[in-house]
């Protein structure tokens, strides 16, 4: 088998392809392609012929994958999903990850599983930082309703804006909630008095 | 896995009863704790079955075959203790093949037979043309869809395997493919075809009901190791889905059952697209209903009893599309897939079925579970 395993991936999300796509080619890994349009699926594997193919498994295109188990008169080489009965723990974890693989008949065991590795952390990889992508956009935007819950104090009980910052967070600890929720309660309540 | 059990399902509406037990409130009667975990694509349901991720399934009933049978990937051996449901599924050609058969029928086809002898006319015109064959989509390669086409093709006089392609389509991309032209036909469920009526992408010639009575649409799996190690919990499931499938079937719960498939965590549709479903009436074509009161059934003697024959034709039609020979000793391992020894025990039932034709194919070869070969070689002949 060639040294270099040629590698496709098929993946809609093109900032996850993205991450996958460096990963791999910083380990070594030239030959790699990546696929987001999914119509004609078979027909564009066929014509890249690649040894590994890598996709996710949120992508309902893995039973059009399926056809390829049987000889497809579209495909030329006989392909099977990577399943190393001999690590049920890494395919689980692929799995967990949301990440599968396929690979053409005769590729070398290790080869396919260093592969697979590197996906796998490039996912999670790719789940962290779109976690925390979240978690600041929904930072930023608590801060703004806390901004103009305070604004909405201040002007209605003449307060400076430590007094009207400190008044929220008593109450927020007198009801036992959270300084955004009281915020949006002002917010809330202040376009209801308008 | 004790009373907490992890089911896998595909947004459709042949997951009814796995969801009904849940939502309302059939399982915690039972004191089972379901949690219901929604797949993109059968390879994940099976691979996550397979590898304990689940506990249980909503599987299409070939696949669970197969994948007992080693046949398409890794052998694991697999139970099916309830099926879920037969038919609802529909075979809808792209506008322009419906348009050719309506010239040719002189009106819109009407039935099976109609339909399919036209598409033969049709077939061998283009043959004649020199024009590319037809390729028709299907939601997997293990799967009734299939097996509904290439019957239906038969009754036609069309060669499955030569006179026509198979490709594997997701049923949320299938429209899509049939206005681009990259199949002409499909075999799929709801709401698939109502999408491609209403855009006028298509029509429907062939509901899966006018070619079998009681086809194993999709079941409920379970890795067969689990049926020993936990058969507390299994039996509970069991009853649990005895009661939702009652429910299921009885017209006077779908008003509930539309609602209640159709929420975001489930199919996320409007509930009038499950109900449409549920009514057995459709619009086939821009101007034409047809209505089959059977057009989706989910209880019944011959529906849930894990009838061992249902596995043997589900063998029989898995070889015949790989175009394989009888291997009896495959046979005997589809047939022990199905056991309804489990079901049995857990419902204290005690009556066998009474149907001497588990399938109830409505036209071509006669199906004798204990003669697979004769059936297997009518449809090859064919």
């Amino acid at each position: 088998m060639m040294d270099q395993p040629s590698i496709l991936i098929i993946d809609e999300n093109h900032a996850r392809a993205a991450i996958i796509q460096d990963g791999l080619r910083e380990a070594g890994h030239a030959d790699v392609r990546w696929l987001s349009e999914t119509g004609n699926l078979l027909k564009q594997i066929a014509e890249i012929d690649p040894d590994v193919i890598i996709i996710d498994l949120e992508s309902p295109n893995r039973d059009v994958l399926e056809q390829m188990f049987q000889v497809s008169r579209l495909v030329r080489r006989p392909v099977a999903m990577f399943v190393d009965h001999s690590d049920s723990a890494s395919i689980r974890d692929a799995m967990m990850a949301g990440v599968s693989a396929y690979v053409v008949d005769g590729l070398r065991k290790d080869r396919v599983k260093h592969i697979l590795d590197m996906c796998v952390q490039r996912f999670d990889v790719f789940s962290r930082l779109t976690e925390e992508l979240h978690e600041a956009k929904t930072a930023l935007a608590d801060r703004k309703v806390i901004e103009r819950a305070k604004g909405i104090l201040m002007a209605a009980k003449s307060l400076s804006e430590q007094e009207a910052y400190i008044l929220m967070r008593k109450t927020a600890m007198d009801q036992k909630r959270r300084l955004v929720e009281v915020a949006r309660a002002i917010v809330m309540a202040e376009s209801m008095l308008k | 896995m004790t009373s907490n059990i992890r089911v896998g399902f595909i947004p459709l509406i042949d997951a009814a009863i796995p969801i009904a037990a849940k939502e309302c409130g059939f399982a915690e009667r039972e004191g089972l704790q379901i949690e219901l975990v929604r797949e993109n694509s059968w390879a994940n349901i099976r691979d996550k079955l397979v590898h304990g991720l689940f506990d249980a399934s909503h599987m299409l009933a070939p696949l669970a075959v197969a994948t007992s049978l080693g046949i398409g990937n890794a052998k694991v051996p697999l139970a099916v203790p309830f099926g879920l449901n037969a038919n609802g599924n529909c075979i809808t050609l792209a506008a322009g093949l419906y348009r050719a058969l309506e010239e040719i029928l002189g009106h819109a086809p009407q039935d099976a037979r109609q339909s399919a002898q036209a598409l033969r006319r049709v077939l061998d015109r283009r043959k004649a043309a020199g024009e590319p064959p037809i390729t028709f989509g299907v939601v997997f390669p293990f799967s009734v869809h299939a097996i509904i086409v290439r019957h239906w093709l038969r009754l036609g006089g069309i060669d499955p395997h030569n006179d026509v392609q198979f490709q594997v389509v997701p049923p949320p991309f299938m429209v899509a493919r049939l206005s681009e032209g990259e199949i002409e036909g499909c075999c799929v469920g709801e709401p698939w075809n109502s999408r491609a009526v209403e855009s006028g992408v298509g029509s429907i010639v062939v509901f899966g009901s006018e070619i079998s009575r009681s086809a194993p649409d999709k079941v409920l799996a379970l890795r067969s190791e689990t049926v020993s190690s936990e058969p507390e919990s299994i039996h509970r499931l069991l009853r649990t889905y005895q009661v939702a499938a009652r429910w299921c079937q009885d017209p006077g719960n779908h008003a509930n059952l539309a609602h209640m498939l159709a929420q975001p965590q489930y199919l996320n549709v409007a509930p009038k697209t499950v109900l449409n479903a549920l009514s057995g009436t459709l619009a086939v074509n821009r101007t034409e209903a047809r209505t089959q009161p059977d057009f989706l059934t989910f209880q019944g003697d011959d529906i849930n009893w894990p009838d061992p024959r249902k596995a043997r034709w589900l063998y029989a039609e898995i070889a015949t599309g790989l175009r394989q020979p009888l291997d009896e000793s495959q046979a005997q391992a589809a047939a022990a897939v199905f056991c309804p020894d489990v079901f049995d025990a857990a419902t204290g039932n005690n009556a066998l079925p009474q149907a001497s034709d588990p399938i109830g194919l409505r036209f071509g070869p006669p199906f004798d579970a204990s003669d697979l070969k004769a059936y297997i070689d009518a449809l090859m002949r064919d």
